[in-house]
């Protein structure tokens, strides 16, 4: 008798304990893996500084564990495509700032570095090589070499280096982890992202394609990356690098009137875009949908009232006032009319058509339906087959150099030329801008070292096409380019 | 029961054997703890010594223990550029009575005393007045005779020597002992130091040589001077061969860094190419310098240090000044000098004081500024990440020169930022009128000059460098810059020695 009551309190003791420790286990785990820490207030202090550094969720899924994110440039340097760390990737890096525009710092148990739009998104210029940049957030990321960005984190992890023994012993030269925070990178941090990024292989692998042209700065392949990404399609022989669009004033593409989004009309309004390039970002259905319909909210409210920048340097108010007069005969028809936001059939500009191979009906109707799953409303991408490029509307068409859906021609000046007569090979992605041709500057030593190299021979990059204007005169010329400065 | 008690009496052995056990690990651990877990740096009362003396935390990661660090010059003699000659040969120096150098710190770590660098290994140096009176060291001027390529090139070539055994260094290290009447390394020191720490050391020495390397293709520094930002590049891991030529070489003169404190207050850029405005940024990035890293460094030790530095006033000028003659060099400073150098040698204060002048205007040789980029200015932002205010934020890509008090001027020869001009004197000469060649690394002083004795080649043995000004031959030697009417070159003889004397107050 004495026993009985002994024994069941000793059972009870050891199930309280297990209770405890299973407790303790679990709010240890939940803080160390999935906590979330509100980013510090500076970062959401202006509607730019949440734009260029506010986290839109993606640290989730497709965030990477700080401090790998830290020693992989130290690293594997080798495998960047200069010297520089991550500023060899052409990322927009503002002085003081410790992570590039775009790049979003986030606790999420551990604190993870993720992507926004502006990464792809923000552009940057000097106004002579004796100057730092100047950033503009949603201008297009002209110097950014996203392609290489891809294969970097990838080719790092291939690398036999990337172990926890070479990983810890680098982040013990910079930050000293508690014991607890070591374990845990060393245990689960370095190989769970070796892995996943590992198994990202498989999507890009297009990315490493050995037959198509590289990318090169300020470009990306994005009807690709929503097929292999999205909807997990096998590769296929497509290629279709485009410039990174400005986002700047969203809000003048009226979707009632016909028009569409994207180079190749290839949405439907603003808010499918964004949701379906932040979704990219994401790398998966969102985390949490509330919270994601509220970074949407508000990305369209910012992307829609955001102006482009006004035009650097002096104008010559005269001669732009003649050029408007050039303008309207010659560029209103398509660019300040009805049809400006809307489908020109490609057979009508002429530009190169491979960009329109990348899509397909099928692939929207399969898109439409993932991210219907995923929970989202959204008018989405347009159900039919791609036939043709956007007139563009040409706010802030100064920074939106080079020109062309696939960036192909440097400069304004040079698009007012006939094909022939356009530069066949040149460099893009150097800062310093060139206000006489109205671009940036293509050539010469730093534009080399600094660019990556274009040629409009390789696939997809072909310079052909909108032949308009190129008939004007020299002086016509001159007055249209001033008025282009001023838009 | 007699089972029973058999099976206690052994189950009791068993608890007592196991009592016995636990008791020996538990006080082997704590000696070994004690033995190998302490972390204590050797302190100073008085804040000067501390300078000279004190730690940075640099031995964490770079410490060399004592002993090995006093073999090296002896079993590696013949490696010194003047062969036998200790540690002196590089241009270290030891005040009286001490066994280690100024800019040289102990400390008590992993079981060994570690000794590495501090702040003034490069800002501390000597003055003699006259050959053969004894040097005089001060602390925190320029360190006028260290020849940091030279150290770093002993070093690396005795990581490459076959003598760089157990065998070898522990004989050595038996050696000096048995002379300075001391027994043997004690037993433990022996076996880690034969089977770990000598193996160890030779890895890293090896490593920071590979990392290092580039510096070989860079004209030589000589005495005085260093190449700031590159090794940076490298402590990034930038692959240094593809950086483009015009930023690989960033040779400048040590400066001086007493009074700090008005500096910050004024929010000078600091850095010859005036690249930070935050004293505290910049302290933290000179550390990194000595070989602290983020999680080693010794906060408090180095806080005292920057606050010592902030209020530490320059040494007066040591001879005769011509109070009447420096009196009427002051207007001749007020009209040409002060509007960028501060209003004297105490008050900072000046128009364009502290601030950038663009390179075209100051037309001084333009590779220091060439060799830091924007590219570093960013990959900083990351230095001291996750340490709250310590991380790198004030870090700016300049285009020019920053303007500098001159307080203490008369210790701060050679000038301008590559010190490719000899003395004060010189420098009020058009640059076509300045010395071609000179010798560096001589202490004796030049007090009709405002410099250091810059014709003497060898003293005892010791070669002196000669500093070559072609830029065709050295780039990043150029003495021109810093001229014309602006710049005080077209002063007549008489202004110049007024101006001159006046300069010495400061």
């Amino acid at each position: 008798m004495a026993d009985g009551p002994k024994k069941r309190y000793g059972w009870k003791l050891a199930l309280l304990v297990l209770l405890l420790l299973v407790i303790v286990f679990g709010a240890v785990g939940w803080y160390k893996f999935f906590r979330e820490e509100p980013q510090p207030d500076w970062v959401t202090a202006t509607p730019d500084m949440r734009f260029k550094y506010g986290s839109i969720g993606a640290e989730h899924d497709a965030g990477l564990p700080y401090w790998i994110f830290f020693v992989l440039p130290r690293m594997f340097p080798e495998k960047l495509p200069g010297p520089g760390g991550y500023a060899s990737l052409g990322v927009a890096w503002e002085q003081g700032q410790e992570l590039p525009i775009g790049f979003t710092k986030k606790v999420v148990g551990f604190p993870r570095v993720a992507n926004n739009c502006a990464s792809c998104h923000t552009a940057s210029y000097r106004k002579s090589p004796n100057d730092n940049p100047v950033f503009v957030p949603t201008g297009p990321n002209h110097t950014l070499n996203l392609q290489a960005f891809f294969r970097f984190a990838v080719d790092c992890a291939k690398d036999p280096r990337f172990n926890a023994d070479e990983i810890m012993s680098q982040i013990a030269l910079v930050y000293d982890l508690p014991f607890l925070d070591k374990l845990i990178y060393r245990y689960a941090l370095i190989p769970i992202t070796k892995k996943r990024l590992l198994e990202r292989e498989k999507q890009f692998q297009w990315v490493y394609h050995k037959e198509f042209p590289l990318w090169g700065r300020g470009r990306d392949d994005a009807m690709n990356l929503t097929k292999y990404f999205l909807l997990n399609w096998p590769m296929d022989d497509s290629i279709g690098p485009t410039d990174m669009p400005s986002i700047w004033n969203l809000k003048k593409y009226q979707p009632e009137k016909g028009m569409l989004m994207n180079l190749a009309g290839d949405s439907h309004d603003a808010r499918s875009v964004i949701i379906d390039s932040a979704l990219g970002l994401l790398a998966a259905k969102p985390h949490d949908s509330e919270d994601f319909r509220k970074q949407i909210d508000w990305l369209v409210s910012y992307l829609s009232e955001k102006q482009a920048p006004k035009f650097p340097f002096a104008m010559d108010a005269k001669l732009a006032e003649v050029g408007k007069g050039v303008f309207d005969a010659n560029c209103a028809r398509c660019h300040a009319s009805e049809r400006t936001g809307t489908r020109v059939p490609v057979e009508e500009v002429g530009t190169d058509r491979e960009r329109l191979k990348t899509w397909s009906k099928k692939a929207a109707v399969e898109s439409n339906k993932v991210v219907r799953n995923f929970g989202i409303e959204r008018r989405g991408l347009v159900e039919n087959e791609p036939s043709g490029y956007i007139a563009a509307f040409l706010d802030g068409i100064w920074l939106r150099a080079p020109y062309l859906h696939n960036g192909s021609v440097p400069s304004l000046r040079d698009l007012l030329s006939p094909v022939a007569e356009r530069p066949k090979v040149f460099y893009r992605g150097y800062d310093v801008y060139d206000p006489v041709n109205v671009g940036f500057v293509t050539e010469g030593e730093e534009a080399e070292r600094v660019g990556t190299r274009y040629d409009v021979s390789e696939r997809a990059s072909g310079n052909q096409g909108h032949e308009y204007g190129t008939n004007l005169s020299a002086k016509e010329k001159d007055a249209l380019i001033e008025y282009l400065k001023t838009l | 029961m007699d089972e029973r008690s058999s099976m206690q009496r052994v189950l009791s052995r068993i608890g007592l054997i196991t009592v016995v056990l636990s008791v020996l690990v538990v006080l082997g651990a704590m000696f070994l703890l004690g033995r190998f877990g302490a972390d204590i740096p050797v302190d100073y009362n008085d804040d000067s010594d501390h300078f000279k003396y004190g730690s940075l935390g640099s031995e964490h990661e770079f410490g060399v223990p004592y002993w090995i660090w006093r073999a090296l010059p002896e079993l590696f003699q013949d490696k010194l550029p003047p062969p036998g000659q200790g540690w002196q040969s590089v241009g270290f120096v030891f005040e009286p009575g001490k066994d280690l150098p100024v800019g040289m710190s102990k400390r008590r770590y992993l079981g060994f005393d570690l000794v590495w660098l501090n702040c003034a290994f490069c800002h501390a140096g000597t003055v003699r007045e006259t050959p053969q009176s004894a040097p005089k060291v001060y602390a925190a001027m320029p360190a006028n005779t260290f020849d940091f390529r030279a150290f770093m090139r002993f070093l690396f070539a005795t990581g490459e020597d076959r003598r760089f055994t157990p065998q070898d260094i522990l004989r050595q290290i038996d050696t000096i002992r048995k002379r300075e009447g001391l027994r043997r390394l004690p037993l433990i020191d022996r076996l880690v130091l034969r089977f770990y720490g000598i193996y160890y050391m030779r890895e890293r020495i090896l490593t920071l040589r590979d990392r290092l390397n580039f510096i070989k293709d860079e004209p030589e520094w000589g005495p005085g001077r260093v190449d700031t930002f590159n090794p940076l590049k490298a402590y990034f891991n930038f692959p240094i061969d593809k950086l483009p030529q015009r930023e690989r070489i960033g040779t400048t003169d040590f400066p001086s860094i007493w009074n700090q404190g008005q500096r910050e207050a004024l929010k000078m850029n600091l850095h010859w190419d005036g690249n930070n405005v935050s004293l505290e940024e910049r302290n933290r990035s000179a550390a990194m310098g000595a070989g602290i890293t983020p999680p080693t460094g010794d906060r408090p030790r180095m806080k005292r240090v920057a606050d010592w530095l902030r209020k530490l006033d320059a040494p007066p000028y040591p001879f005769k000044i011509d109070k009447t003659l420096a009196a009427q060099g002051a207007p001749i400073y007020k009209k040409y000098c002060a509007e960028c150098h501060g209003a004297d040698g105490k008050d900072f204060r000046g128009e364009y004081s502290g601030m950038v002048v663009p390179i075209e205007n100051i037309g001084t040789d333009r590779h220091r500024l060439d060799s830091y980029t924007y590219d570093v200015a960013v990959n900083q932002n990351m230095i001291f990440a996750e340490y709250g205010d310590e991380r790198f934020s004030h870090f700016r890509k300049t285009f020019g020169y920053a303007n500098s008090p001159l307080d203490g001027i008369w210790l701060r020869a050679p000038y301008l930022h590559n010190g490719s001009v000899p003395t004060l004197r010189d420098l009020l000469q058009p640059s076509a009128k300045r010395p071609k060649t000179f010798y560096r690394g001589y202490d004796v002083y030049d007090q009709k000059n405002l410099g250091f004795v810059t014709d003497v080649a060898e003293e005892n043995g010791k070669k002196f460098f000669l500093y070559d000004t072609d830029e065709k031959k050295e780039p990043g030697n150029s003495n021109q810059g810093h001229e014309g009417k602006r710049y005080g070159t077209e002063l007549s003889a008489t202004e110049k020695d007024a101006l001159l004397e006046y300069l010495k107050t400061f």
